[in-house]
């Protein structure tokens, strides 16, 4: 093997050891953009297997490489589990960062590693948003157990996920699902005695415990999560769109009573628990709203959207929940119906097309502002759904008929604003204008860029400008980022959550605060 | 870290003695022999070591970064990858890896303070580069398993945690990365061959303990794991 000059490293070889070069893959196209970096479809090369390339991005590294990426490789790296996602590899680009002389610029890796994952179908968002998509009881009952399996295995491993959503859970063909974007995750100990972030998971998922400033806490976030899913799943729509994190608060106080010391003994020790409890008794009234549930689904539900992360069902209680062993019993992965996976079928020429029709759609927005609000994603599936939520079902993407073949990726799928009923009162998205001052010196809490969670990673208004971005809270927007691709999610930038990243949430002030 | 060591990479990329001791075609034209290439590594361990006392961060980090160090002489050449470079920049990743981040200016800082050498002095450029080569001969492994966590449960079963045997345990630990033994033996059981040393040492008696644990004392005394340890200075 060629040994390469001093200072050169040797990229030709491919060697026992070391990394590929990029070049071993050929892009097909973008199918992710995130803070983080682009998230590409390839092909390999010498086998024809597709991929996904997700991109570190080097550029603005102070500290060489980004130790969040440090995080996620090690954490992959340590994970095999078939509902966690694979890394497969990593790989370099020689990269064209020279200067003028053509010599290395100080750090010729610049842009240039790319993570190489399996490629999967879909996201969980994604699917569900799929026009008349409706899922089984048996089919939410077997997402819900490969996602507590998956969660499980990661949680005795010791690694917290912390971005737990609809869009970091990728669902492949087989109907498998796996946990993805490990990019906000880290190793804990278990004696929970480690200071750790609370800026951490996507706000509507966000467990009161973080919302109320607690730095030491454990694998009953990413259940806090998980509890919102599943109802999601059920209900047909998040359950929690806050826009900033009291608001937040108190969507989840309103429907799962007020925090005190009787049912969460310890909570007014929480840093911010003063400035934030409710300054009116509620009850909890989450067997009220979610009485149309099923038994035994409700039972788990109430059990993971428990306040105090001490009596939160842990993933492998939940796995032993009734809900699961009941009739009709989640079916197999196999047995599900196989969606169309749309990435192939994603030309450029097809992007403009949606982004014309989203720039119609925009037109359309603007003249109706009364169309402002577009249903959220999963209350499509919900809505169809009708035996679990009777609810109107109306035409949904009906103006946008590329959209109906879509991926199911929510990237990959223009969410026009569809006329319709609307939950959020028009004008109900100050167009990004979510700044809270009080967050802004935090740095809106450090990676997310300035102003609230949803916005950091999603900034869809700002702009990207994405009319269909509508009505879903701060308009973290399930990642309708731009026309197309922001979708940031599953493999994309993890910061990139589900907005769109234009507005570049800023990976990089992660850093400080992140450890 | 993780919880499991025998589905670890740090379990599947352990390596034969025979094959850590080899010296790179490169550097054997420059005329450096095995033994200097253990001497070198020896040296870096401790200039690792050095600095991270300056910067102050854990061991464990220590131990990391040496480790990973070790791990790259096992790929490439120091003449390509000039130890002196690749120590701190080890130093610098592991303390990334092991959730202890210090600044490459802070490394640079006190590299330039306590090495007048202009041969050591590199600046923080040099570093981000480098740590981006040492990730790729590492094929990004950056899990590290180490003796410390079992030492001290495995210490209270054999009846010997008294403070001061865990302390020299612990120092016949920190020394075992002045060789090449994390790359060849599991972490566990350098962790046993420590104790054994530490208890010969102390004139503690654990026969009857590793009987029990049925762990093979060939294994356990093999010259390279203990037998042929340099202490003479305990």
């Amino acid at each position: 093997m060629a040994i390469a000059a001093p200072g050169q490293l040797n990229l030709n070889e491919v060697p026992s050891w070391g990394s590929r070069s990029v070049d071993c893959f050929e892009k097909l196209e973008q199918i992710g953009e995130g803070t983080y970096g682009q998230v590409y479809m390839a092909r390999e090369i010498k086998t024809g297997e597709i991929v996904a390339l997700k991109k570190i991005r080097m550029d603005n590294e102070r500290e060489g490489f980004p130790i969040t990426a440090i995080r996620e490789i090690k954490i992959l790296k340590k994970l095999h589990h078939d509902n966690v996602i694979n890394l497969k590899e990593i790989v370099t680009s020689p990269g064209p960062e020279k200067d003028e002389q053509g010599r290395p610029d100080g750090n010729k890796y610049k842009g240039g590693i790319y993570m190489v994952f399996e490629y999967m179908d879909h996201d969980l968002t994604g699917l569900a948003d799929r026009p008349g998509m409706r899922f089984s009881v048996a089919q939410i009952k077997c997402y819900m157990k490969q996602l507590l399996t998956g969660l499980h295995y990661c949680h005795v491993n010791q690694v917290l996920h912390r971005d737990i959503k609809g869009s970091n859970l990728l669902i492949d063909n087989e109907g498998n699902l796996k946990l993805a974007d490990f990019g906000l995750a880290r190793s804990f100990s278990n004696d929970h005695n480690a200071n750790l972030t609370n800026r951490v998971i996507t706000l509507w998922y966000r467990p009161p415990e973080l919302l109320l400033g607690a730095t030491k806490y454990g694998p009953a976030v990413d259940m806090w999560s998980v509890g919102c899913i599943f109802a999601e799943l059920l209900h047909g729509k998040p359950i929690f769109p806050g826009k900033d994190e009291p608001e937040q608060l108190n969507k989840i106080f309103e429907l799962c009573g007020a925090p005190d010391e009787v049912n969460w003994p310890g909570v007014s020790k929480i840093p911010w628990y003063n400035n934030f409890k409710p300054t009116r008794p509620l009850k909890k009234r989450l067997r009220d709203v979610f009485r149309h549930f099923d038994r035994h689904a409700l039972e788990l539900l109430e059990k993971m959207l428990t306040l105090d992360p001490s009596q939160r069902i842990s993933a492998k209680d939940a796995l032993d929940a009734e809900y699961f062993w009941t009739d009709p019993l989640p079916c197999d992965p196999k047995s599900l119906p196989k969606y169309e996976s749309s990435h192939e079928f994603q030309t450029k020429k097809k992007r403009q097309q949606q982004r014309q029709h989203e720039e119609n759609a925009k037109r359309q927005k603007l003249q109706h502002p009364q169309q402002h609000t577009r249903l959220p994603p999963i209350q499509q599936s919900g809505q169809a759904h009708s035996q679990m939520r009777p609810g109107p079902n109306q035409p949904i993407h009906g103006s946008q008929p590329p959209v109906a073949t879509g991926p199911s990726h929510h990237y990959g799928k223009p969410r026009g604003p569809s006329g319709g009923p609307s939950r959020y009162p028009p004008g109900g998205n100050p167009g990004g204008g979510y700044n809270h001052p009080s967050r802004g010196a935090q740095g809106g809490g450090g990676g997310y860029s300035s102003g609230p969670y949803p916005q950091g990673r999603g900034a869809p208004y700002g702009s990207s400008g994405m009319p269909g971005a509508g009505p879903r809270g701060g308009g973290s927007g399930y990642g309708v980022g731009g026309p197309n691709y922001p979708q940031n999610g599953p493999y994309g930038g993890s910061a990139a959550g589900r907005g769109s990243n234009m507005m570049g949430g800023n990976r990089n002030q992660q850093y400080g605060w992140q450890q | 870290m993780a919880a499991n060591f025998w589905t670890s990479s740090h379990y599947k990329q352990l390596l034969d003695q025979e094959d850590v001791d080899v010296v790179s075609p490169l550097d054997r034209e420059k005329g450096i022999t095995l033994e200097d290439f253990k001497l070198i590594k020896m040296q870096m361990a401790n200039y690792i070591s050095k600095l991270a006392q300056h910067v102050k961060v854990r061991q464990r980090v220590v131990a990391t970064a040496v480790t990973y160090m070790r791990r790259v002489y096992t790929k490439k050449s120091m003449s390509e990858y000039d130890p002196r470079l690749v120590a701190p920049t080890c130093l610098y990743l592991a303390s990334k890896a092991e959730e202890s981040t210090v600044q490459a200016k802070l490394l640079v800082f006190y590299i330039k303070k306590f090495y007048n050498d202009d041969k050591y002095r590199y600046e923080i450029k040099d570093i981000l580069e480098m740590e981006m080569k040492i990730l790729e001969a590492l094929n990004y492994y950056l899990v590290v398993y180490h003796p410390y966590r079992s030492l001290s449960q495995l210490l209270q079963d054999a009846g010997l945690s008294d403070i001061s045997m865990t302390q020299v345990t612990w120092g016949v630990v920190n020394d075992t990365y002045k060789m090449d033994l994390a790359l060849v033996h599991p972490p566990h059981l350098i962790a046993l061959a420590c104790i054994y040393i530490a208890s010969v040492h102390r004139d503690k008696d654990t026969t009857a303990w590793f009987e029990e644990l049925r762990v093979d004392m060939n294994v356990v005394s093999l010259p390279d794991v203990s037998a042929s340890f340099p202490y003479d200075y305990l």
